[in-house]
């Protein structure tokens, strides 16, 4: 197995997995915390991302514990089943449970509860899952390669990402070219992932991680824009509080560079 | 119409002369002649932004110049230095992105050019950011596998600080024209105040100095 500066890719996706769980935190305390707390399994995600973030810590410090990759995979399994029923919340508080129904349903999509953002934290899970099994000395996960599995879910979640953030751009009308940026690159990333799992040829490899590179640049570009779209608001960041509640979702970009770093993780160092 | 006029002329240049030289209040003391005075002229309140800035600028730019000293002149040694600075660039670049958002929450500016300047840099600094760490990992890789970088990663890292460069310009318009962040101004020369234009060198020839000369001449 090949390393970057010491690590192998399992102690990568491990990092990585750790890092996103506090950016998934972040804006989900956004969210949550602009519609007030209402629910308290609105508070479910940080528990669950705050339990990633401690086991990936502790696989950091302590990579040869059992019990510690053993906690790793469990919470990384809780983070996927937490993120599946977040779902079905904000499918429910989101969309059934406003008035209109299905008949406002493009209006629910835009204006109410993300429908895909807790599934960002599914993916996590699964990072975090895939990280531990191999660093409990397994080389499959569902009777898979722990590769295989990873690019899968870096090129789901990489859908996912990509159909919220043209929900919102679209929102957003999109007022600026670049907001066309996450629907390109990204996309063709996880498009060409079955591709390099199916023939696993040479030039699909290239395509995928020239892509996947794009697409750990395009998350950058997003944070930048992002903060523009604060500062485009009255008073800008100066009035940080509402512009933030009210302004662009403030990690979402950084999402897709962490999905991209696995990725580029799993297909090089796996 | 007027007002729009009026608007744009006051973004490009002050339309009023300004009471002092940036229209700011002058922060200047009396000249300090001790030790003691010189400690209690410390505020400590510079803010940490354009310090830090200063170890991206610098680290950045650094590498870039080792690296292809290091290609040119064939001296690993020099690419190794370019690795470090590089990393170490990193390293201060997060604390410069902090920083810089913790100043642009404390900045009160309203909507203007200096304004469009600072969306300008606020989009440009994670983008610099990203291609910072992606230029990064790619030396990170070369130097686990004792490769020496070759031109397609010196075009890459240039570009990243040709983006750096214009970051940077950006931010220094920010400070330096429109003065965001600054407290005060240094007191001006005493000419600059005076209501008579300051003397010139040579003078020129008045008509009693003129008529002596022509007598002398005569």
């Amino acid at each position: 197995m090949s390393t970057f500066l010491g690590w192998n890719g399992l102690h990568w996706l491990n990092v990585v997995a750790g890092l996103m769980a506090l950016l998934v935190m972040t804006d989900a305390f956004v969210g949550h915390y602009r519609s007030g707390f209402p629910i308290k399994a609105q508070y479910a995600p940080f528990v669950v991302g705050s339990l990633v973030v401690g086991a990936s810590v502790l696989t950091v410090i302590m990579p040869g514990q059992h019990w510690v990759l053993e906690l790793l995979w469990s919470v990384g399994l809780l983070a996927v089943v937490a993120g599946l029923v977040g779902a079905g919340y904000h499918h429910y508080y989101g969309i059934t449970s406003k008035p209109g129904g299905y008949g406002w349903l493009l209006h629910h999509l835009m204006y109410h509860a993300p429908p895909l953002a807790p599934l960002s934290l599914s993916g996590v899970g699964a990072l975090a899952m895939v990280a531990a099994e191999g660093l409990l000395g397994g080389e499959t996960l569902f009777g898979l390669r722990l590769q295989v599995v990873a690019l899968v879910v870096v090129a789901v979640t990489l859908v996912g990402a990509t159909l919220q953030a043209t929900l919102l751009h679209y929102r957003g009308a999109f007022n600026n070219p670049l907001m066309y940026a996450p629907l390109t690159t990204p996309l063709l990333a996880a498009a060409a992932v079955p591709w390099l799992i199916a023939t696993r040829g040479g030039v699909a490899a290239t395509s995928v991680s020239v892509l996947l590179w794009a697409t750990f640049l395009v998350g950058f570009v997003g944070l930048g824009m992002h903060l523009r779209g604060f500062d485009r608001m009255m008073g800008g960041l100066r009035l940080a509080r509402p512009n933030v509640l009210e302004g662009p979702a403030m990690a979402a970009p950084a999402l897709f560079t962490g999905f991209a770093a696995a990725g580029l993780a799993a297909l090089h160092l796996l | 119409m007027t007002a729009t006029n009026s608007s744009e002329r006051r973004c490009e240049e002050p339309a009023e002369p300004a009471k002092s030289a940036h229209d700011v209040p002058e922060r200047d003391g009396a000249v300090i002649m001790s030790a003691r005075a010189a400690m209690r002229s410390l505020s400590f309140a510079a803010p940490l932004h354009p310090i830090l800035v200063h170890y991206t600028i610098a680290l950045t730019s650094a590498s870039l110049l080792f690296e292809v000293l290091g290609r040119v002149l064939r001296q690993p040694g020099l690419s190794l230095t370019g690795w470090w600075t590089l990393a170490l660039g990193v390293a201060a670049t997060v604390l410069t992105l902090a920083t810089g958002v913790a100043s642009r929450m404390s900045l009160d500016i309203g909507e203007g050019t200096a304004r469009s300047y600072l969306r300008l840099h606020m989009v440009l600094g994670p983008m610099f950011f990203g291609m910072l760490v992606a230029t990064s990992i790619w030396r990170g890789i070369l130097w686990s596998a004792e490769v020496t970088p070759g031109w397609w990663y010196l075009i890459s890292l240039g570009a990243t600080s040709g983006v750096m460069a214009v970051q940077g310009y950006a931010g220094g318009e920010l400070v330096y024209r429109w003065g965001a962040e600054v407290e005060g101004v240094v007191r001006g020369l005493r000419q600059r105040q005076a209501s008579t234009p300051a003397p010139r060198w040579p003078p020129a020839p008045t008509r009693s100095t003129r008529s002596t000369t022509q007598g002398t001449a005569s």
